[in-house]
């Protein structure tokens, strides 16, 4: 997909995260705006995967291991058409099939019920090792963030990827730099994050996680032949694309006003009708 | 006088198991956490070294691993110290297996106090109170060398998450080999006086016990269990309104685990119940007699509590 049109796509997707959060909800905003684009072109670009056939044994797996960050995966499954869009008003309601985390009986698309952080990592692995066993080419994305890796659970998960070769395994860490407490260099200061993958066996690159054009870049170098999975060290701005949140931990989990929404909504509007000139004027 | 039973390792009898049901079924895949040859894999990963398959000192992530392969549609069997695959890793058995509902077996092995010298650490006398708390696991907890064989069959064929403890020290058959049915108990001898509900290698001395209480003509209705969760309660409710009393025997903390269950399934009786297991507390190391000796879960000691419970109605070890 051309990078202008995932920009779109992940501009519509901030849109519907927004719109979860209509009628007093509130949610983790910060981190599913600063994961959106990868997700967008993991589900638009990259993943071989059915919306029709959400189960087909040979498709590609996406795991979010950072759970809360559900708004995001919620987003971008409604706009690949794995569930209709309406559905996504019910966002936290009384037995809805969106709440807050993730519950892969719930909704077509999710692989896994994650929200207790630190998991999807080896879950991940598993997916990967069990693929391999049945000689499926199929691939496994994961989404980690950056708070959670004080985890040691995760540390497991790297050790095992490599030891057992899983190329298979792409895992991006969204470094969106901000957990509930403040800067995470202040809270547990994992970095080098880089160095610590790449010194478990892990190849490693790093880009801006906000840039489809990088992501896209990034993916196209993956080998899922090779003996070492690949970590993408994805640099984020915590809520990209609404000003008034970005870089902030209070946007980590955030109930808008009306007004706020109204201004968060109407930026993010702004920015789509830009996107669509500019692919008009091409 | 009769012959020594013949003892036999359950962890080997466990391994077999597995591997005779692996070869006729290949989703069946083996995880060691630096585990599976001392749990009684070592033919298993001789003979399907590709499902066989190694990561060292963890069991979180391990069971994170074991949730992702079943999302494949493999059957992955995770067997290591019951203490650290029920302890280390409970978060992930609670959400990454029981919560995704996944067809994942874990099997903990030198459970209870069998690890008598290694002490606490490596003790689990809390696991059937805690993964009986998750919902949708089955915790099986086998008797004797032939239900450890049609438990590990039952168990591979029962869709959807398995907790199964075995121990560590080497057993004696008890019963004539038969089907397993999961939640189903046997009834092993017939009396009136009281219902005693055992599970686990302890049966095997309650037996026993109950042998030498029928030699004193106190008459006890025995219910062997190797189903901790579902109890079988429709057994052992029928038992507890004829006799009016049931006493559990458990090598676990008398208190969350098979008691808790049976408890349960008593509430409308009103009947007493008495249970025989470990005090609360941090158990003393030592020798595994000296520990079953100890804290009266030897065939002496059972038969004791056993004959004060039914005199005083309360239990020896609360004196």
């Amino acid at each position: 997909m051309a990078p202008q049109d995932l920009r779109i796509e992940a501009e519509e997707a901030r849109l519907l995260i927004l719109r979860m959060l209509r009628g007093g909800r509130s949610g983790h905003v910060g981190g599913a705006l600063s994961c959106v684009d990868i997700l967008t072109t993991l589900y638009f670009d990259e993943m071989d995967i059915d919306p029709l056939e959400p189960t087909r044994p040979d498709r590609d797996r996406f795991i979010l291991s950072a759970g809360h960050k559900a708004l995001a995966q919620y987003a971008v499954l409604a706009r690949r058409g794995y569930f209709p869009e309406p559905w996504v008003d019910t966002y936290s309601d009384l037995g809805s099939r969106l709440a807050g985390h993730p519950d892969m009986h719930k909704l077509p698309g999710v692989e896994a019920n994650t929200g207790a952080l630190g998991h999807g990592l080896s879950i991940a692995c598993g997916i990967a090792l069990g693929l391999r066993l049945q000689e499926r080419r199929s691939r496994v994305f994961v989404v980690l963030g950056d708070g959670e890796l004080p985890e040691g659970s995760n540390w497991e998960g790297a050790a095992m990827a490599a030891h057992h070769q899983l190329g298979n395994v792409v895992a991006f860490v969204d470094v969106n730099d901000l957990q509930i407490s403040g800067r995470t260099a202040d809270v547990m200061n994992m970095e080098p994050i880089a160095d610590k993958f790449a010194a478990f066996g892990w190849k490693v690159r790093t880009i801006d996680g906000n840039d489809v054009e990088q992501i896209q870049g990034v993916l196209a170098e993956v080998d899922r032949d090779s003996s070492s999975p690949t970590a993408v060290v994805a640099q984020t701005t915590k809520a990209k694309g609404v000003s008034s949140l970005e870089d902030t931990a209070a946007s980590h989990y955030w109930k808008p006003a009306a007004a706020e929404m109204a201004e968060a909504e109407a930026e993010i509007r702004a920015r789509l009708q830009q996107l669509s000139l500019q692919t008009v004027a091409r | 006088m009769t012959a020594a039973p013949e003892l036999v390792d359950p962890r080997k009898t466990f391994g077999q198991a597995v591997t005779e049901f692996a070869a006729d079924d290949s989703r069946v895949v083996v995880l060691s956490a630096d585990s599976g040859v001392s749990s009684g894999f070592g033919a298993f990963r001789d003979r399907f070294p590709g499902r066989y398959l190694e990561f060292g000192i963890q069991e979180h992530g391990a069971t994170g691993v074991a949730s992702g392969l079943a999302t494949t549609g493999l059957v992955p069997v995770f067997a290591a110290i019951a203490a650290f695959v029920t302890n280390r890793n409970y978060e992930a058995f609670r959400n990454d297996v029981a919560y995704m509902g996944q067809n994942v077996k874990i099997v903990g092995r030198n459970g209870g106090m069998t690890y008598s010298d290694l002490g606490p650490t490596h003790y689990s006398l809390e696991d059937y109170a805690i993964i009986r708390m998750l919902p949708g696991v089955v915790v099986l907890s086998p008797q004797d060398p032939g239900e450890i064989r049609a438990a590990a069959r039952a168990m591979l064929t029962h869709e959807g998450p398995v907790y199964m403890r075995i121990g560590g020290p080497a057993i004696a058959n008890l019963f004539a080999e038969g089907p397993f049915v999961i939640g189903k108990g046997r009834t092993h001898r017939s009396g009136d006086v009281a219902t005693v509900v055992s599970t686990g290698p302890a049966t095997a001395n309650t037996i026993a016990a109950v042998d030498a209480l029928r030699a004193e003509g106190v008459t006890l209705d025995l219910l062997c269990m190797p189903t901790v969760e579902p109890v079988d309660a429709e057994l052992i409710i029928e038992s507890a309104t004829r006799t009016g009393h049931v006493i559990t025997v458990e090598e676990h903390y008398d208190r969350g685990g098979l008691s808790a269950a049976v408890s349960e399934c008593l509430g409308p009786l009103r009947v007493r119940h008495d249970a025989i297991g470990l005090p609360h507390q941090h158990v003393i190391t030592g020798t595994y007699e000296g520990l079953l000796a100890t804290y009266g879960l030897d065939a002496e000691g059972l038969t004791r509590q056993l004959r004060d419970i039914v005199a005083a109605g309360r239990p020896a070890s609360a004196k």
